[in-house]
């Protein structure tokens, strides 16, 4: 990570990577194409939210989908009953998710990692389940299983609307870029470094003066709070979302899928990781999907397991390996 | 004022009394070495006094407050720091980094904590190991990488917990002659240790444990003499009245 | 006298009503405990929650299924061909899947990286299972399907859970006996209490790895067998029974055995009990949040063990 930030080189390729990010909308019209990309991105800042608790602090959220829906729903609700704007919604909704990750973190995180694993999947299951079986909160709308509509208002800024995929684009763009300069600014840190200590070793982390489930705690609550942004997300540009397409089971574990892939407490690992699975994840599912259903979830779990015996940190490792070698050679001509 | 004072302790584990009524006493800028044959107690009255689980009876005092129960992280940033008998390098992090994060007790800020980790490496003579990965260092490296470590946390007292085992001849006249100078520098040390010749040249006070209970204390002159002691290293076969 | 003698006869109506769920809810439950046995050995050797536990249920269904359906045997016949068959399916998948990535964090207390892969193994079974068997639930016609047993006060109980709730305590009992006396059960408790002392005293710690999946997924396919004669097979059944079981070895204490079957028991009687004044889903919410009510009060779960977390 270090030598991508220092050289002059890395600079370079950094600022095209960029460039070309920028300009794909500009250049790509087709629309399917543009909702995978988006997709993608999606995916890949979800998954960069989710690595500052499962990469980094050592222990493994299997239920961050839960976060995603309490985004949605709480800047949904807010917009359908109170007219406030999503964007300062996506806000709300990102504070009372981080709330509601500290809560389950505080007695969680103090255990050994399975007590906590089984414990966000219980609680994204739980909320799934809750949410299904409730129609309203008090005078709020929640619709059950039949999920919230937000009503078309055409190109607007304030309502978090817009008609074309391309704003959405740079909105995710955005997001992901803002995400992965806080993980890599808290990763230069006191608290990154406290975090990767007492992820690796909590009782030598405890002896050097790491309070360690203090900082799990606080890792749990950024990741909370960002994942929660992409849930306001998804249902603005979806405008239409029920509890089994962003609550449940399926996206947690996709999400820490793409993670261990890419390569689980590194910056670029969910990046790289969504950019290889989610295309993968869309042609396999349109054009296997009709024959055998379910086929690509066996290929998912079967590039999961060969990458973990045989790339055991993750596609990054090899990749940037790679990147090293090319620069060199450039460099030796 | 003595720095640590350890008064009556005792610790249980259902049954078994693993420290048995345990007092003592070090006083700054002392070496103080703790022996006794296996399971005689010697790291859990470390973990008791480290943090890692709270004694069962008796006061832990150290620079005048209580810190009997206190935990690991609490006492370390209360200038109490530890080694532990099987090392626990961050395997996947570079030295430096290792060293860092005992320098970040001190500072917010990692280019303070870099540059005070650098002087560390530089004091145990390993600063030509700061990039190298600890998973790949060797033994002896990882030994002094647990020592910097703990060292960097800028304690007043450091608690070492057999950094020597395993070690050859020519590696412990090294150790010796680092903790000699981590002494000068003005940290106070208590030593678990098993190696003898290390424990006799650098303590100025012994206390013998032996089924968790103190059995003989005095300088390192004395504790070669005793009997106890070598009653209970040796068992009673060969202990021989000289005349 | 004659209000009085209603209310009387109104409220026995009552107590035969909730005993009957009460037994029903014992049976059940112990069942549950056997699908949740298994996951909690494996967890107490490998420290590994095993995510594909639901998916080996899901297979152990299928195999006593087609067993059963092929040759049309008695159903509880089908056990000595499934659980061996079973064992060997644990104990190869712990050896080409879950060893090569547990051998590369071995150092690691806790390993996240064969937590995810089991969950793989997971994804990988249950969409083989619709690819090859269709989503299709498919119900077995037994000896004992649907046949009742007759207690007095008017109450009925499903045979074939009546059998199972026997075969759990059989189960239990045989697992109970083989950990305390055989050489391989004692080497696998001494390597579930210090993975690395038990190695340096020459135990294979590797094959003990094997032989204690190989176990667990072999009871798990007993608790499939015990399933199949009343519960339709379907590919994501498995799922259904990996929460709960989740929830189950956490409230009797993750590794302890008798806690699992326990936790089961308790869980079939919050449900059957529960089932009598809500609908299901409630009752399902009520198991989650006291699970996650336990793990904020009593994480070590009712066996645990104290240093076990």
């Amino acid at each position: 990570m270090k030598a991508l930030a220092d050289s002059k080189a890395n600079k370079y390729f950094l600022a095209a990577v960029l460039l070309i990010a920028v300009l794909i909308p500009q250049v790509i019209t087709s629309p399917s194409i543009m909702q995978i990309l988006i997709l993608t991105l999606f995916y890949a800042y979800l998954t960069s939210s989710w690595n500052l608790v499962g990469g980094f602090a050592g222990v493994l959220p299997l239920g961050h989908s839960a976060f995603i829906g309490i985004g949605a729903y709480t800047s949904t609700i807010l917009y359908l009953h109170y007219g406030l704007s999503p964007w300062f919604g996506m806000l709300a909704g990102g504070v009372l998710a981080a709330v509601i990750g500290v809560i389950i973190g505080i007695p969680t995180l103090k255990l050994r990692g399975a007590y906590f694993a089984l414990a966000t999947m219980a609680f994204g299951e739980g909320l799934r389940v809750l949410v299904e079986n409730v129609d309203t909160i008090g005078p709020l709308k929640v619709n059950g299983p039949r999920g919230l509509l937000i009503n078309l208002t055409g190109n607007s800024f304030i309502d978090y609307q817009f008609t074309s995929k391309a704003s959405y684009y740079y909105i995710i763009l955005a997001l992901l870029l803002i995400i992965l300069l806080i993980t890599w600014l808290l990763m230069r840190s006191k608290i990154g470094y406290y975090l990767s200590a007492g992820g690796e070793d909590p009782e030598a982390a405890a002896a050097l003066g790491i309070n360690v489930p203090r900082y799990k705690v606080m890792a749990m609550a950024i990741s909370c709070f960002f994942t929660a942004l992409a849930g306001t997300f998804y249902a603005q540009m979806f405008l239409y979302f029920y509890p089994k397409s962003i609550l449940g089971l399926d996206m947690s574990f996709e999400i820490a899928f793409i993670a261990l892939i890419g390569g689980r407490g590194t910056i670029l690992g969910p990046v790289l990781g969504a950019l290889l699975l989610r295309p993968l994840n869309e042609f396999t599912r349109i054009y296997l999907g009709g024959i055998l259903p379910g086929m690509h979830l066996v290929i998912f779990g079967l590039i999961l397991i060969l990458v973990m015996i045989f790339q055991p940190r993750g596609i990054q490792e090899p990749l940037t390996r790679l990147y090293r070698r090319i620069l060199y050679r450039i460099k030796g001509s | 004022m003595a720095l640590l004072k350890v008064e009556n302790v005792f610790k249980r584990f259902g049954g078994l009394v693993a420290v048995n009524d345990v007092s003592l006493t070090v006083e700054e800028n002392q070496i103080i070495g703790i022996i006794g044959p296996n399971g005689a107690g010697k790291t859990t009255l470390f973990n008791c006094i480290a943090g890692a689980f709270p004694p069962s009876e008796g006061k832990i005092v150290f620079e005048g407050s209580e810190i009997g129960g206190k935990k690991p992280h609490q006492i370390c940033t209360l200038g109490l720091s530890r080694t532990f008998q099987v090392v626990k390098p961050f395997a996947s992090k570079t030295v430096l980094y290792n060293v860092t994060v005992g320098a970040f007790a001190k500072t917010n800020r990692r280019v303070e904590a870099e540059a005070k980790a650098i002087k560390v490496l530089e004091f145990l003579q390993m600063d030509d190991k700061r990039d190298v990965f600890a998973k790949n260092l060797t033994l002896p490296e990882r030994k002094r990488l647990e020592l910097a470590r703990a060292l960097a946390t800028e304690p007043t007292m450091l608690l070492l917990d057999e950094v020597m085992a395993g070690l050859r001849f020519s590696e412990i006249e090294v150790m010796i002659e680092l903790l000699k100078k981590i002494r000068a520098a003005g940290v106070t040390l208590v030593i678990v240790e098993h190696i003898m010749q290390a424990i006799m040249a650098l303590s100025d006070h012994i206390y013998v444990l032996n089924f968790g209970g103190l059995i003989a204390q005095g300088s390192p002159a004395e504790i070669a003499q005793n009997q106890e002691v070598i009653k209970a290293y040796l068992g009673d076969d060969y202990v021989t009245v000289e005349d | 006298m004659s209000g009085t003698a209603l209310l009387y006869t109104d409220w026995l109506d009552e107590m035969e009503i909730i005993f009957e769920s009460l037994l029903n809810g014992l049976l059940m439950g112990s069942i549950y405990g056997l699908t949740a046995v298994g996951l909690t050995l494996i967890f107490g050797v490998l420290k590994v929650i095993n995510f594909a536990h639901g998916s080996i249920l899901m297979v152990g269904m299928y195999a006593a299924y087609w067993c059963i359906t092929l040759t049309g045997m008695n159903p509880y016949l089908a056990i000595p061909i499934v659980v061996p068959l079973m064992f060997y399916f644990g104990y190869f998948m712990q050896q080409f899947v879950i060893e090569p990535v547990f051998k590369v964090e071995k150092d690691v207390r806790e390993p996240i990286t064969v937590i995810i892969v089991t969950t793989g193994v997971w994804y990988i079974l249950d969409n083989l299972a619709l690819m090859i068997f269709g989503a299709k639930y498919r119900v077995v016609h037994t000896s004992v399907t649907g046949k009742l047993f007759e207690l007095p006060g008017d109450i009925y109980l499903l045979q074939p859970k009546v059998y199972g709730f026997i075969l759990t305590f059989i189960s239990g009992l045989l697992l109970f006996w083989f950990l305390k006396t055989t050489l391989m059960g004692k080497a696998i408790r001494a390597t579930s209490l210090d993975r690395d002392a038990a190695s340096l005293m020459g135990v294979n710690q590797y094959k003990i790895y094997r032989t204690a999946f190989g176990i667990g997924t072999a009871v798990t396919g007993l608790a499939g067998c015990v399933l199949v004669p009343f519960y339709s097979v379907y590919p994501s059944v498995g799922i259904i029974f990996d929460i709960r079981a989740f929830i189950i070895v956490v409230l009797g204490g993750l590794g302890s055995i008798p806690g699992a079957i326990l936790g089961g028991i308790i869980v079939g009687i919050i449900e059957s009990v529960g089932a009598m004044y809500m609908p299901s889903t409630w009752t399902e919410l009520v198991i989650y949040g006291l699970f996650l009510l336990l793990l904020f009060i009593k994480p070590t779960g009712l066996f645990g063990s104290k240093h076990d977390f």
